[in-house]
């Protein structure tokens, strides 16, 4: 194919993820430093797409003021979801901005390109769909597919472990006949999804391809799962934690400092004298360390401030977060709360969602979350999962 | 003020070059547009309105040729209409001109005209230069020879551009407005501004005041006043044309209101050092001033000048601000000590332009403070600052302003010396402080709440008092209704009489010491039963006496009405967006004015 057309679905909020998503969205939360969307876009363009559509809704303004008209030379088409009513209908709203065969992708999950690559090179004339295929994972978070001879033949969101699904990476190319396929099935429980968009060709004898493939397919399920998300980066390669490539010239790192690889350090950040930044700490833009502050195996978004002799261990840090002068969170495993789930020995210091201003002197049990906004008054122990703008106090 | 745009190309695509080029100068004007395409004779488009009116009106016309000039105008002698548009010409349609600026002795030179025969069809100052052009013609000079002639009788401001029917050659001259030369693959440009062409090139030389331009498929002359040939340099601007794109908002002022953080992170890049309380501007290294500073500045740069001049006068520096329209050195004492700064978001703003030559004259120090590069203002003074805002597009000025701002805090560090690591901090805090401020505004509500009033008034004192000339500048601009900005102690010595129950008082108090005074504003027009808006850190009990609250983050006295101004910014559109204005377009208005 001379031109190649993507359409990326960005629209949804990606409720499991919150309280990160308090004000922007999934695909903007960051993959080491950068936006998980803004990896999903470099894969694409590197393997030759020429334009994008991405579905945006929750957070929109966000999504739209980040990226702009165009992303590395490649035009960007914003269409707009208003309601999330599921994959299908998102598809459906960008159906006016695109033409002919497209490839669709999920602006939340890290895809290797070879991934993309062989499902757009498996897509074969007679083909109405091709659905990318990986072996060997868990399928029940995800969606599910069952081949014969590479064709596929049934389609599921929530597969049981029957040992024969094999995991929906999510990566489709469809011919212009999918729009007509979700339309027809109607929506379920309030929502139109892709996976019913597929079923639905295959009901009307459409051929649809399945393509396996192999390589790194990462998803952020839940907010520490960002931790993982960055350790994988720098695992395979993808993110380069060399000093010497990772430090932004923008940054100022004093001479006194120590910064242990595998890391990086965005633009602008400032890290103070004594201070040390690694290994696996991802410091996103404007981030500024003072004296003598520990920061690793953690993920640290933009404009937030780790204060003198604070120490931030496999901690997440939303946008803005103020750990103040002293702080210790000593790091994992612990039980982290959501709702009525508890999960286990995870290895989660503390979540700090946006704007968390931690005073400083306070010491946090492994796998707290703190909500956006909330305000922790200096010398306290702060423990399980606080709801936004909490005030705590000794 | 208007953008002008020629081409010619061996690429016979010269009618989608022009378009694209008055598409990318509308910003300069919009209302009307017009082309000439030269060929065995000249074809010549044009109509009252948005170049989609003009593009509407060629859509079955096949125009062909290699060589052609283009126009969007800005209203400044005669009404817009089809016959005032651009590109003029002599009396039989064998020269056509477009022109940027004013001539000022057009009447004279007209009525020469008139009496050797010359009939005119518009109103237009312009007119007169294809008709000049035609009578050198008459008299035998070759087409180069009396574009010359013509230019030389000219008095005033001037981008010009011509072409002459069965020719392929485009002349040009520039005296006082911007005109830019364009190097491409297959042909040569000339324009207003860059992004007429910068889809197809990015390779320019910078014309200069007196110079002339000659460009034809095979390449391009420039020559000086007496015709003696120029060594030009190229230059590679820096500017990604898609920028230009909307990028899924309703306008681009909503889409530029969302970038301000950005804005400002590209503001302060590699220019602040927290721990080491540094603040340097690379552009500004040489600068050493210790004496008094002028501002000199219009419309929105007025109002950061103002926030300008008090920083510095914090700090121990005499500042004084001047509309530039207004300024006048043989009033002022200028002198060689002074350093005069003009805030000009184009850099072509022609009276800030006018007012930087004066002080030059008058041999002081001039600084441009700028978000074009390579603009007029930014060759012409002895020193620039780039605000790094990237490209407005939108009208109303929004996150130039904001860019302005941060520029002025970081200009006040480097001429004062003194900035403290806690100041830096502040600033260096500003860009998340902002993005909180557009995630959680309530603008929009108040916006709705308000729709229907008379009329607006806004109020603030010290740091907060630009604040408010920019917050109703803003929604005259883009909702036409009346709105008056004050300083809050100004409004009981008469403005207090216009205060109703249908006018909303938005009162901007931030962390200022004089907060609990204009408190006292806020009690007088509440006792009148008007409705207040406050504007606020929280920093005062004004939330209790009003009748809506737009929250701010603390950012410190100097820093705060900078946040405060952005929810100014959003009320505006929504209430404009209400009201179903041309928020990026509104009437009678252009984004760079080149004309006094």
């Amino acid at each position: 194919m001379d031109s190649i057309s993507a359409v990326v679905l960005a629209a949804g909020e990606g409720t499991r993820l919150r309280p990160l998503t308090r004000h922007r969205p999934k695909p903007l939360l960051p993959a080491a430093t950068t936006p998980i969307l803004e990896r999903v876009f470099d894969q694409l363009i590197d393997v030759g797409v020429t334009d994008i559509t991405v579905v945006v809704g929750y957070g929109k303004n966000r999504v739209q003021a980040y990226f702009g008209p165009t992303y590395r030379n490649v035009p960007l088409t914003y269409a707009i979801q208003e309601q999330q009513l599921g994959s299908g209908h998102a598809l459906l709203e960008a159906e006016s901005a695109v033409d002919g065969t497209i490839l669709v992708v999920n602006g939340d999950q890290l895809v290797a390109k070879r991934i993309i690559s062989d499902v757009l090179e498996g897509h074969t004339e007679t083909a109405t769909a091709t659905v990318g295929v990986l072996n060997n994972r868990d399928v029940e978070e995800y969606g599910g597919v069952l081949l014969e001879n590479g064709d596929v033949t049934d389609v599921t969101e929530n597969p049981e472990t029957d040992g024969n699904h094999r995991l929906n990476a999510g990566v489709y190319v469809f011919e212009p006949e999918i729009f007509d396929a979700i339309r027809s099935v109607g929506a379920r429980a309030g929502e139109q999804s892709l996976p019913d968009g597929i079923t639905e060709l295959l009901r009307s004898d459409a051929i649809v391809r399945g393509v396996v493939s192999d390589g790194l397919w990462v998803d952020a399920t839940y907010p520490w799962d960002l931790l993982d998300v960055s350790f994988d980066l720098f695992e395979s390669g993808l993110v380069d934690g060399r000093r010497r490539e990772s430090v932004a010239t923008s940054a100022t790192v004093h001479e006194s400092a120590v910064v242990r690889e595998p890391v990086i350090i965005a633009p602008d950040c400032e890290i103070g004298p004594g201070a040390v930044v690694g290994p696996y700490a991802c410091l996103g833009e404007n981030v500024t360390v003072e004296s003598n502050a520990v920061v690793e195996r953690s993920v640290v978004d933009m404009d937030a401030r780790i204060g003198p002799n604070a120490t931030v261990v496999e901690s997440v840090t939303g946008v803005g977060v103020v750990v103040g002068a002293g702080t210790t969170i000593p790091g994992g495993p612990g039980d982290v709360r959501v709702g009525d789930r508890v999960f286990q020995d995870e290895r989660l210091g503390a979540l700090l969602a946006d704007r968390v201003h931690d005073r400083g002197a306070n010491t946090y049990v492994p796998g707290t979350i703190v909500g956006p906004d909330s305000n922790v008054s200096a010398g306290t122990t702060v423990r399980g999962t606080l709801p936004e703008e909490t005030e705590v106090r000794t | 003020m208007c953008g002008i745009i020629g081409y010619t190309g061996t690429d016979e695509s010269v009618v989608d070059v022009l378009m694209t080029g008055l598409s990318g100068l509308e910003y300069r004007g919009y209302d009307s547009a017009g082309l000439a395409v030269s060929n065995s004779s000249l074809a010549i488009h044009k109509r009252e309105g948005e170049v989609t009116a003009l593009e509407a009106a060629i859509a079955d016309e096949r125009l062909e040729g290699t060589s052609g000039i283009g126009h969007t105008r800005w209203s400044t002698h005669g009404p817009p209409s089809d016959e005032n548009a651009h590109p003029h010409t002599d009396c039989v349609d064998s020269i056509a001109v477009v022109h940027n600026g004013i001539i000022e002795n057009y009447r004279t030179l007209r009525s020469e005209l008139e009496a050797d025969g010359h009939e005119f069809d518009s109103e237009t100052d312009t007119e007169v230069i294809p008709h000049l052009i035609k009578a050198a013609r008459a008299e035998g000079a070759g087409c180069e020879e009396a574009f010359r002639q013509a230019i030389r009788r000219l008095e005033g401001s001037y981008a010009v551009a011509a072409v002459f029917s069965g020719g392929e050659t485009v002349y040009a001259a520039r005296h006082e407005s911007p005109l830019i030369l364009g190097i491409g693959d297959e042909g040569y440009y000339l324009a207003s501004d860059a992004p007429a062409f910068i889809e197809y090139t990015d390779r320019v030389v910078y014309l200069e005041d007196g110079q002339f331009a000659r460009v034809d498929p095979t390449g391009y002359v420039v020559t000086d006043p007496r015709g003696a040939v120029v060594d030009t340099a190229v230059e590679t601007i820096e500017w990604d044309p898609e920028d230009a794109g909307k990028s899924g908002y309703d306008h681009y002022m909503l889409k530029e209101i969302h970038e301000q953080p950005n804005a400002i992170r590209k503001c302060l890049r590699e220019r602040v050092t927290e721990m080491d309380a540094t603040v340097s501007v690379s552009e500004l290294d040489e600068l050493d001033h210790d004496g008094p500073v002028q501002f000199v500045a219009c419309g929105t740069s007025y109002h950061a000048s103002l926030y300008g001049a008090r920083l510095l006068r914090e700090q121990g520096i005499r500042a004084q601000c001047f509309l530039a329209s207004e300024y006048d050195t043989e009033m002022q004492p200028v002198g060689g000590d002074t350093l005069v700064i003009g805030v000009t978001q184009s850099g072509e703003t022609a009276d800030t332009m006018n007012a930087l030559r004066a002080a030059n004259r008058a041999g002081a120090t001039t600084l441009a403070l700028t978000n074009g590069v390579g603009s007029s203002a930014a060759r012409e003074c002895d020193y620039v600052m780039y605000i790094r805002a990237g490209p407005e597009i939108g009208v109303a000025a929004t996150k130039t302003f904001a860019s302005q701002q941060v520029s002025l805090a970081l200009l006040t560090g480097v001429l004062s010396g003194q900035y403290s690591s806690q100041e830096i901090r502040r600033l260096r805090d500003l860009p998340d402080q902002l993005q909180r401020v557009l995630d959680e505004s309530n603008a929009r509500t108040v916006a709705e709440a308000y729709a229907d009033a008379e009329a607006y008034f806004f109020i603030g004192r010290g740091y907060d008092a630009p604040v408010a000339l920019e917050g109703a500048l803003k929604m005259k601009e883009i909702t036409y209704k009346h709105a008056e900005g004050f300083a809050a102690g100004e409004l009981k010595h008469g403005p207090l009489a216009l205060v109703t129950e249908n006018t909303p008082v938005f009162a901007t108090i931030t962390g200022d010491a004089n907060a609990s005074k204009t408190l006292g504003n806020v009690k007088e027009v509440e006792a009148r039963n008007a409705p207040v808006v406050a504007v606020t850190d929280s920093s005062s009990d004004v939330a209790q006496y009003a009748d809506h609250v737009l929250e701010v983050p603390a950012a410190g006295p100097r820093f705060t009405p900078i946040l405060a101004n952005v929810q100014l910014q959003l009320v505006s559109y929504w209430v404009a967006n209400g009201l179903g204005r041309s928020i990026d377009k509104p009437r009678n208005l252009a984004k760079s004015v080149t004309v006094e």
